[in-house]
């Protein structure tokens, strides 16, 4: 090797450097960017299916949590059966549903009690959705989405017989509750080793 | 020997070039009347835990080191403290629903108790900020009580 192609060699290595770092930097630097953009399509595009749905379904005017209830009550055999995965499937599809909630059949203060427990409920599905690896951080946030759940149920029906299940063990003994399809207890938050656990403490109709 | 002189060269251009790139810094010096702290009761000693602990990247005021200024450091600064007000913001805890107030109050908890907050990376670093067993204690009884306040109320 001359030593005029070692030099050259030498150069290019560090103009690959050089691009490595800028790349390096730039990359992080233009994430938090792109994170926003992101944001900003899904939000457009949930925009364009509500008003599609909404104008399909204008005609009826049925007001149904069907599917919201649907990913709940999967949600809720996920975790049964410590199933982190498939909860978090639930979770996203869940954030799905609410997109495509139909509003157009609700009076205003139905929209009112909606949009209270939707903006707060969203947000546990999201987490439950994102944290597919840490079951008892998506356990805690199940805890207060079965809260909200329990309330859209009541204000909206849930068109199947539901049972409000109650579970005296969980959050160091101040309890969880837990909506479910049937009457026998299928405990969410002990999961497995403790199926069992739990009362039934309302029925709804 | 002269590749390196040059790469070295290049990266130093590169590093004082970055630092007049300043992200926007996360404080405007008032306490907003949105503040969890003018909303409710919240003794002198919780306070001093959430500002120590919680406020560099819950709040709209963040305390900033020295070695803040000095760029990468501080893009990576700027987005934890954007993740972390995403999640939440105690300087704009009355804009949200009480409906709101409660699931985060109970993530408060949720997250002390697990030790997941403080997060161990801030931690390393700001070694004040993490929370002995009677500092947990305390804000989570803070946080449990005014969960059950709120849940009363509405």
């Amino acid at each position: 090797m001359t030593p005029q192609i070692h030099e050259y060699k030498k150069i290019n290595k560090s103009i690959i450097f050089f691009i490595l770092f800028t790349t390096i930097v730039f990359t992080a630097c233009s994430n938090a960017t792109s994170d926003k953009k992101e944001n900003g399509t899904t939000v457009a595009s949930v925009d364009t299916t509500t008003k599609q749905v909404s104008s399909v379904t204008e005609a009826k005017g049925v007001v149904s949590i069907k599917e919201i209830l649907a990913n709940y009550l999967q949600m809720k055999n996920a975790f049964a059966k410590d199933n982190a995965k498939d909860a978090a499937n639930a979770g996203n599809d869940m954030v799905k549903s609410f997109a495509n909630f139909n509003k157009a059949a609700l009076t205003a203060d139905q929209v009112k009690i909606y949009n209270d427990i939707q903006d707060d409920a969203k947000e546990h599905a999201e987490h439950i959705g994102m944290n597919a690896g840490k079951i008892e951080h998506q356990r805690e946030h199940f805890d207060m989405l079965s809260k909200d759940i329990y309330q859209l149920v009541k204000a909206f029906g849930g068109e199947q017989k539901l049972y409000y299940d109650h579970c005296p063990m969980y959050n160091d003994g101040k309890g969880a509750n837990w909506l479910s399809e049937s009457k026998d207890i299928s405990n969410p938050y002990l999961g497995k080793k403790m199926s069992t656990c739990g009362t039934v403490k309302e029925e709804l109709q | 020997m002269k590749g390196i002189k040059i790469l070295l060269l290049i990266l130093f251009v590169i590093f004082i070039a970055v630092q007049f790139v300043q992200p926007a810094r996360n404080s405007n010096g008032q306490v907003l009347q949105t503040d969890i702290t003018k909303l409710y009761a919240v003794s002198s000693n919780v306070q001093g835990i959430l500002k120590t602990a919680c406020y560099d990247c819950h709040s709209n005021n963040t305390n900033y080191p020295w070695y803040s200024d000095i760029q990468p450091g501080a893009w990576l600064m700027a987005s934890h403290i954007n993740e972390g007000k995403a999640m939440l913001n105690f300087s704009k805890f009355g804009d949200l629903s009480i409906r709101k107030q409660q699931s985060k109050l109970m993530g408060i908890i949720n997250q002390i108790k697990d030790d997941e907050m403080p997060i161990a990376s801030y931690t390393l670093i700001h070694k004040n900020a993490k929370l002995s067993e009677s500092d947990k204690q305390v804000v989570i009884n803070w946080a449990s009580a005014l969960k059950d306040s709120l849940s009363i109320n509405n």
